[in-house]
């Protein structure tokens, strides 16, 4: 835990500046920049924003966002079986802990969801019950989101194998395949850059 | 695909097709060590626990590919009649076991406790052992837990 | 049940040479006058004789090389303890040590075919007689025979530890048995007085701990044999499903599939590893024949009181009038209960020419046997079936047919097969404990005490369809005797007292479960006994010694309430947001009480202490005793409190552990006090009948710290 936080400390100081000065302008359009999204059509930043968390409320996303201890299964979102929950360090207890039988890949034999670094988000980072609104608030927020900056948090969520996660959730336990989230995952990459590049504004609610 | 590791103090190399075989198929039907047991194959019963690199790991949810360069200890290595681990001690000590089944991994489960938390509270031992047994054998384990936790230390101190 | 053949004649026979394990000589026996010993166990103990094939010659002991003694135990040993009740029974009359003594499930071919099953609680009860008959009789047979080789008189001898002394010489069993191919036989020799054994009455560690402590290869599921091969079955998920069709095409292609096969009830694969086989199962496509979607409604309306088959179970006095006003009624329930054995089914069978070889976990060696046999076409002398050590049995391995499946399969591809179901055939393949539905009435006279209690009860097959019955059983007998474990009120002294039972097959297979109805008609009788004596304003301990007579089991049940009352320091009282219940019951001859102490906890129930008070007659191994109760307690606690098999699209739900919910180590009381006491001069059932109490006492501690009696099982709040 702690080295992931020194590997943002970094990448901060560097990223501060330029961010500063292009990413909070209403003015900005979104589609003039460099690069270009990935989809037919334009979306606006308002749309976006609905895109991205219609994947991010999704419970393949939420159930290791709870805002208690525990873990939440299913999409019904149980909590864990067996009494499974967060412990001192967002990995399980010490010896009954997410490694235990979650590996770095799906298990198509156990049923049992695998992924890099498998394991809870911090307290911090609880979406369990929160509205879009105070989801998104509390991402781009440093002080819960484990220091990020918006270029990080832009990255974690397009790039990080545990949060791709959601859309290669391979079997459960009775061999049925995991429901993903309600958009493709380019869509959603498109849809989470999209809405970076037009200044990461979080709509009324 | 050659997949090499340390099980029980020795050094095995051995050849397997599907390297997303479940470890537990090749300790027990390859290696031929069936104190590791199939309870259910999901992850859920905790029977096939054994220690890869000191940590209780279910081996039916376990690829064999990742055990690659591993230290693996299963039942047989955890301590053998001539020289029992204090975990199994207590367990003849207590008198544990009725089907026997489900009694290596809970066993295994034990161990990798104490050798992280060498005096468990019950709080401790309810959140890590939480493995299933029909038999039901749970206070006794309970009792064998502690009376472990107490073999070690006066095995240190 | 055994012939009545009323052969008088004691028959010893000897096979000669050296086995395997150096046998030297052999001893078999036969029982003297079985018909007279059935008779009287009936009558006095209800404990059935035992059920051996009595007339042909049996193995039942063998004396090694290496002066050890091999007991082939024709009941198998499942975590119950039998086979070290056994190993001290025999030991205590054939004078050996209990480390000489290694005790092993017999296979049909060398040893006793059980012709019933282990169950039913009965193993050591129905056995202490006879094996220790034997056991002495063996140990004069070595006495007559060191006679002759010592040159010292019978009477001069002694025997300990396995050796023979006397006149200044030893002589090890061994030796005494070397070369011998022809024995005398003397009459059967009085036992000895029970005061007098070293070992039964003593807590001996299980025979077997040490092979459970280190690991050892002792289940059915670690039978290996030369050139074995793994399967796995793909059988119907819904309830009633039918087989149609398969698509094999692709699993017949894919990695280490040896072959595919096809019958009329299931569709088999066989490969080189169980990896393997389950990957190409995977890749099988099944149309089944589904006639009818099953829902819990569906099966909640079959099994209702006054549906199904109506017999009355027991009848005292008048029955009472439902419109009565001071007639109190309460309704109780509950669910389908899986066994949920941590060791799947399975066997390892290997089939040549006209012999079969089976190893497997069962608790029906010889019903499997006949089983194998019929489907082979081949005569049960020609099957030999080796049991091994069970991981788990609980009534579920009283059916082990698919042996007749792994036989099968053995025969198509001609070599040894290994099969074993998957954790999701074992949730929906087993023989459930059945759902039950209960309607209790009664009413109290004058004084306040019961005067009137009836107890209708409705559940599905427990012994009613069972392959431990002929077919005809159900017919004659009328009533399911499973279902009526713990049906009938024990308290002689209620003027007006019955047991109505409702009997219904489901349309999936329920059969015996630890305890059978023991559990659930308890919990039903129990709590409403306990709810009568709140309604009168009494303690639930006086309130039931009233109604107790003084006499014979009575007597028994009177003292293992008071026991547990007393031990406990029960109240009614509700202490720092505790409270205890209590309630007993008597099943197969064995009287328990329990009082637990019980708060809540984040809105659950939380069971902190039992207090156990049991009476088996004589403890064979109290240790062992004091295991089968704390086991009994906590699994009764697992059934009531979170257990519950369901139905979800017509197939039974759930098929893992975690979502099918069980009791685990955070669940179990901090203490489990027992006590036992002998009230009997024999052993008697000691695996199911502490099941009876815990539900009731635990519904009754919670109806007193929340005033709510629950009635249906799992308890909710």
């Amino acid at each position: 835990m702690n080295k992931i936080r020194l590997l943002y400390i970094i990448p901060v100081i560097l990223f501060a500046s330029i961010l500063l000065a292009t990413n909070y302008n209403d003015d900005h359009n979104s589609g003039t920049n460099t690069e270009e999204p990935n989809t037919a059509k334009e979306n606006t930043s308002t749309e976006d924003f609905d895109q991205m968390m219609s994947a991010l409320t999704h419970p393949r996303c939420v159930n290791c966002h709870p805002s208690d201890n525990k873990p939440k299964q299913g999409m019904e979102a149980h909590p864990h079986y067996f009494g499974v929950e967060r412990g001192s360090d967002d990995q399980g207890f010490v010896v009954t802990n997410c490694k235990t039988c979650h590996q770095k890949e799906n298990n198509d034999f156990s049923g049992v969801p695998g992924a890099p670094h498998w394991g809870l988000a911090p307290a911090s980072m609880n979406w369990e019950g929160l509205t879009r609104t105070e989801i998104a608030t509390s991402m781009m927020d440093k002080s819960r989101n484990g220091g990020k900056t918006p270029k990080e948090i832009l990255k974690h969520l397009t790039e990080d194998p545990l949060v791709l996660w959601a859309w290669n959730p391979g079997i459960d336990a009775a061999g049925n395949p995991r429901e993903k989230p309600p958009i493709s995952k380019e869509a959603y990459i498109a849809a989470v850059k999209g809405w970076f590049e037009a200044g990461a504004i979080i709509p009324a609610e | 695909m050659k997949i090499s590791f340390n099980i029980n103090g020795q050094l095995q190399s051995l050849e397997i097709e599907d390297s997303n075989t479940p470890l537990l198929w090749v300790v027990r039907d390859i290696l031929d060590l069936k104190g590791t047991k199939f309870g259910c194959g999901k992850a859920a019963c905790g029977a096939c626990t054994l220690h890869v690199d000191g940590e209780a790991i279910r081996s039916c949810s376990y690829a064999v590919k990742f055990a690659e360069g591993k230290n693996i200890v299963t039942i047989e290595g955890l301590g053998n009649r001539e020289n029992p681990h204090p975990v199994q001690q207590a367990w003849i000590e207590h008198v544990v076991p009725q089907c026997g089944y489900c009694q290596p991994g809970f066993m295994m489960a034990t161990a990798a406790l104490l050798a992280k938390k060498p005096n468990p509270t019950d709080e401790d031992i309810d959140n890590n052992i939480v493995n299933v047994c029909r038999c039901a054998t749970y206070t006794r384990m309970r009792k064998a837990i502690h009376r472990a936790a107490e073999l070690t230390s006066n095995k240190i101190g | 049940m055994s012939k009545n053949k009323t052969t008088s004649r004691r028959k010893f026979l000897v096979r000669g040479g050296i086995g395997t394990l150096g046998v030297l000589a052999i001893g078999t026996y036969v029982f003297r006058n079985p018909l007279r010993r059935k008779t009287l166990s009936i009558a006095e103990t209800l404990i059935p004789p035992y059920n051996g094939s009595g007339t042909k010659a049996n193995l039942w002991f063998e004396i090694t090389t290496d002066n050890q003694v091999i007991l082939h135990s024709s009941k198998v040993e499942m975590g119950q303890g039998t086979f070290t009740g056994l190993a001290q029974m025999a030991a205590d009359e054939l004078d050996v040590a209990i480390e000489q003594i290694q005790v092993i499930g017999a296979a049909s071919a060398t040893g006793i075919v059980d012709g019933l099953s282990t169950g039913g609680s009965l193993s050591i009860a129905s056995l202490w007689v006879p094996l220790r008959e034997m056991a002495a009789t063996m140990r004069e047979m070595v006495k007559g025979e060191a006679e002759k080789k010592m040159g010292v008189a019978k009477s001069e001898l002694t025997t300990k530890n396995g050796v023979v002394s006397g006149g200044g010489k030893t002589m090890t069993y061994a030796e005494v048995a070397e070369g011998v191919t022809e024995w005398e036989v003397p009459s059967t020799p009085d036992l000895r007085p029970v005061s007098h054994y070293k070992f039964v009455g003593k807590p001996i560690p299980r025979v077997d701990l040490e092979a459970k402590v280190f690991g050892d290869p002792i289940f059915g599921m670690d039978a290996e044999m030369p050139g074995m091969l793994h399967a796995c079955v793909i059988r119907p998920e819904s309830i009633g499903a039918t087989f149609k069709s398969a698509d094999i095409s692709k699993a017949e292609g894919m990695d280490g599939v040896v072959k595919v096969i096809e019958t009329e009830d299931w569709v088999g694969v066989v490969a080189k590893t169980f990896s393997q086989a389950l990957a190409a199962k995977r890749a099988i496509k099944v149309t089944w024949d589904i006639p009818k979607i099953w829902t819990e409604a569906d099966i909640r309306e079959m099994l209702k009181v006054g549906k199904g088959n109506k017999m009355i179970t027991q009848k005292t006095g008048a029955a009472l009038d439902p419109e009565d006003a001071e007639v109190v009624s309460i309704e109780f329930s509950s669910p389908i209960g899986a066994h949920a054995q941590l060791e799947p089914n399975g066997a390892v069978a290997h089939v040549e020419g006209d012999k079969a070889t089976v190893i497997l976990s069962t608790q029906v060696v010889g019903i499997t046997q006949k089983q194998v046999a019929k489907a082979l076409g081949i005569g049960t002398e020609n099957v030999n079936i080796i049991p091994t050590y069970l991981g788990g049995g609980f009534g579920r391995r009283l059916n082990t047919g698919h042996a007749v499946v792994a036989a099968r399969m053995s025969k198509e591809v001609g070599q040894p097969v290994k099969y074993f179901f998957t954790r999701k055939e074992e949730f929906q393949n087993d023989t459930f404990r059945p759902p039950t539905h209960h309607v209790m009435r009664g009413k109290l006279n004058a004084d306040g005490y019961l005067d009137s209690i009836e107890h209708h009860y409705a559940s599905g097959d427990v012994a009613i369809n069972s392959v431990l019955l002929p077919k005809i059983a159900s017919t004659i007998l009328g009533t399911d005797f499973g279902a009526m474990r713990g049906a009938n009120i024990m308290y002689e002294k209620i003027a007006n007292h019955r047991s109505e039972q409702w009997h219904t097959t489901l349309p999936f297979a329920t059969s015996w479960w630890r305890s059978l109805g023991l559990l659930a008609n308890t919990f039903a009788i129990e709590s409403f006994i306990d709810e009568m004596a709140i309604k009168a304003g009494k303690s639930p301990v006086d309130f039931r010694l009233q109604v107790l007579g003084t006499e014979g089991n009575q007597a028994r049940i009177r003292k293992v309430i008071e026991v547990a009352a007393e031990a406990s320091g029960y109240t009614d009282q509700v202490v720092d947001n505790r409270a205890m219940g209590i309630a007993a019951s008597i099943d197969a001859g064995s009287p328990c009480a329990q009082v637990v102490e019980v708060s809540i906890v984040d809105n659950k129930i939380k069971v902190h202490k039992v207090t156990c008070a049991f009476d088996c007659g004589i403890a064979v191994n109290p240790n062992q005793v004091r295991a089968q109760c704390e086991g009994s307690i906590m699994m009764g606690i697992s059934a009531v409190l979170y257990e519950q098999m369901t139905l979800k699209d017509g197939q039974l739900f759930p098929t893992i552990y975690g979502p099918y919910e069980m009791a685990l180590m955070r669940d179990a009381p901090s203490e489990i006090d027992i006590h036992l006491i002998q009230g009997s001069d024999v052993p008697l059932p000691v695996g199911e009948p502490p099941l009876g109490p815990i539900g009731a006492a635990i519904g009754n501690a919670v109806r007193r710290l929340t005033g709510k009696r629950v009635g249906d099982l799992p308890m909710r709040i």
